[in-house]
């Protein structure tokens, strides 16, 4: 009795010891890797508010002196030519990611749901051929789709961006919808026409509000992938006024000299949307992550 | 409320045969169980009632109109399901509301209607909760609230109990017999549950292998099942067949086990025996219907033994006779041993004998 009374709390004291390490190790870990994605956007932000000449000292001002917003004003002061190009770069970014992601939505809800509700001859094949243009990496549709656009009139205009950026996103919004919709039990829909509702409106009142979530995480996901990407924007537009974000910046590496607060002030305000949007609907993405994922 | 009427109701997939020609006319206010093992096509014949799937060949009628072509939303009927299928993103009001609101009534009338569905099933506390709020029992109830505001011309129910813990099941199968008395409601209530359509059912329609085996009142089909299935699947413990072998020398007729004893049959279960196509004949009992003998007694079959459950009321012996099991309850108060020697008396008045060959039961002649 005596020795079963000594040995139990001891066993339950070492095992949460064990239990506590493989825990410090796991806030090790993820504070390492915190500071790994952390520290360059942080030290992107304090190079945005160095004066020039501070943004070049060896060894480095690890806090700025002088703190200053001289770029920011600069690049968003529609007076001067540098302000006038950052903002129609940032208008067109919002432009083109803005209508490829709501065209991928318009696409991406009828298609996934007829994937998950419908029997139609040729379903699977035509589900997997969705999927074919991800297996590919994309450089190498970038020849063929500027021929394609070429022979279509569309070089040079924001329509080539958002049709290319369209067979990115319209796969993984259509695979991930899919998911959410087959998790919506048809009994849904069935119970909504049974008690009056036409197939539309079972669709618009009922599963549509379900899939809210899905549709969010799709949308974000379409925008980022439009608003990032720069290979087919370097390629498709080569005029000035056209240019979007990720290509237009590159015009604040020089040849004599880099505007090194420039560029980290403009690389900050690019990043604004994309954070803004994750901030405000990151509980409906990681609802739609992961729900997709599991049976009730 | 109205009447229902199946005719030569079919649904295939491929080659596959879900529903074969059921007909089945269910009266107004009545209330029909279909029942049978899961895949027997029960639930199937529903959807197809509701039209949540194509109808292959054949009629339904409800009232007094050819429903085949109609849109769910045009048929007036309810439906309760299995996992109630209540809106998540809905209160329970707007759950009550929405087949109102589809139906275009106005507001006022709404909200009446909703108020006294509510209290009727006594839930006017929970209007204002989503269904993710409400424990199975309530959820349960808001289903059937649903169906009920519209007052429908027919209801119809697919296994509605099915999700609820045994204790609830009880309570909510008397509130829906409840339900059905004080409505008169027509309704037509799916289930894999013998003892849920037993119960609650005016008649049942049992069902296999996408067929109807028997539509009866549920006394009419415990007491005289059709078929070899309706008998084993109606009732618990399950009526016990033996297969045996007919012969009749010197006028009387007696059944053969492959085991070498052999039982005399009455008057009536002599001629019913020979009216099966061939000589193997199946010997249907329940429990209640046969004797249990620890000593040898003129009549009774010698048997071993196999498994002893008391339950309390009642103990359950089982036998093996002549390669079956056979279930014979007796009073606690008779201690049977596994693998003891005992003596089974049937009864001849309320034996069944089935064909060996058709397993359709046997009649007189």
């Amino acid at each position: 009795m005596s020795t079963i009374a000594e040995t139990s709390p001891r066993g339950q004291a070492r095992r949460r010891i064990r239990f506590d390490g493989w825990r410090w190790g796991g806030r090790i870990f993820l504070v390492f890797m915190l500071l790994y994605t952390a520290l360059p956007m942080v030290w992107m932000l304090l190079t945005s508010i160095k004066s020039g000449f501070a943004a070049m000292q060896f060894p480095p001002q690890w806090w700025p002196d002088q703190p200053t917003l001289a770029s920011y004003q600069k690049l968003l002061d529609p007076q001067n030519s540098v302000g006038q190009d950052f903002l129609r770069f940032f208008w067109n970014s919002l432009f083109v990611s803005t209508a490829t992601t709501i065209l991928s939505v318009i696409v991406a809800v009828p298609a996934a749901y007829a994937f998950s509700r419908f029997t139609f001859p040729g379903r699977n094949f035509l589900f997997f051929t969705v999927l074919l243009r991800n297996m590919f990496p994309a450089v190498i549709f970038l020849v063929p789709l500027f021929i394609l656009m070429r022979a279509i009139g569309l070089v040079n205009t924001h329509g080539s961006l958002v049709l290319t950026y369209l067979t990115f996103g319209l796969p993984l919004a259509i695979w991930l919808l899919k998911g959410f919709y087959d998790n919506i039990p048809v009994q849904l829909e069935q119970a909504a026409r049974i008690d009056g509702a036409t197939r539309f409106q079972a669709f618009i009142l009922i599963v549509m509000p379900l899939s809210t979530p899905g549709i969010i995480a799709t949308a974000i996901y379409s925008f980022i992938g439009a608003w990032n990407e720069y290979i087919y924007a370097y390629t498709f537009l080569s005029k000035n006024e056209q240019l979007t974000l990720p290509v237009g910046i590159q015009r604040f590496f020089s040849e004599n000299t880099t505007d090194f607060p420039g560029l980290m002030a403009a690389s900050f305000i690019m990043s604004v949307p994309v954070v803004v949007l994750f901030l405000v609907l990151q509980r409906y993405f990681v609802r739609a992550l992961t729900e997709g994922a599991v049976k009730h | 409320m109205a009447h229902v009427v199946l005719k030569d109701l079919v649904k295939t997939y491929g080659s596959f045969k879900a529903v074969n020609e059921v007909s089945l006319t269910v009266n107004d206010g009545e209330f029909v169980a279909l029942v049978g093992p899961s895949g027997c096509g029960k639930t199937t014949t529903l959807n197809l009632i509701a039209v949540l799937i194509p109808i292959t060949s054949g009629d339904i009628v409800i009232g007094d109109q050819v429903v085949n072509d109609l849109d769910p939303k045009d048929r007036d009927i309810a439906m309760v399901f299995q996992n109630y299928a209540l809106y998540p993103q809905k209160s329970v009001y707007m759950n009550l509301a929405f087949p109102l609101q589809m139906r275009k009534l106005p507001r006022a009338e709404i909200d009446k209607k909703v108020r006294e569905a509510a209290r009727v099933l006594d839930m006017t506390q929970l209007l204002e909760r989503k269904p993710r709020e409400l424990s199975g029992g309530q959820q349960q109830r808001v289903a059937l609230g649903r169906a009920l505001v519209r007052d429908p011309a027919v209801f119809l129910m697919d296994e509605p109990l099915s999700n609820l813990d045994a204790k609830l099941r009880v309570q909510m199968r008397s509130e829906i017999k409840r339900f059905h008395q004080d409505l008169k409601a027509t309704i037509i209530y799916v289930t894999h549950d013998q003892l849920e359509a037993v119960t609650m059912a005016d008649r049942m329609a049992v069902m296999n292998g996408g067929y109807l085996q028997q539509y009866d009142s549920p006394a009419q089909v415990f007491a005289h099942p059709a078929n070899m299935f309706v008998a084993s699947f109606v009732g618990s413990p399950a009526m016990s067949l033996i297969p045996l072998e007919a012969s009749t020398a010197n006028g009387d007729t007696v059944l053969k086990s492959a085991e070498g004893w052999s039982l005399g049959l009455s008057q009536p279960n002599a001629r019913k025996a020979q009216g099966a196509t061939s000589r193997k004949v199946v010997l249907g009992a329940r429990h209640s219907t046969i004797k249990l003998h620890k000593s040898a007694v003129p009549g009774a079959i010698p048997a071993k033994a196999y498994t002893v459950e008391p339950t309390g009321d009642v103990t359950f012996v089982q036998a093996l006779l002549s390669g079956a099991i056979v279930n014979i309850s007796v009073a606690p108060s008779i201690a049977v041993k596994p693998d003891e020697q005992i003596w089974l008396e049937f009864d001849q008045e309320r034996m069944h004998l089935f064909d060996g060959e058709t397993e359709m039961a046997l009649e007189a002649a």
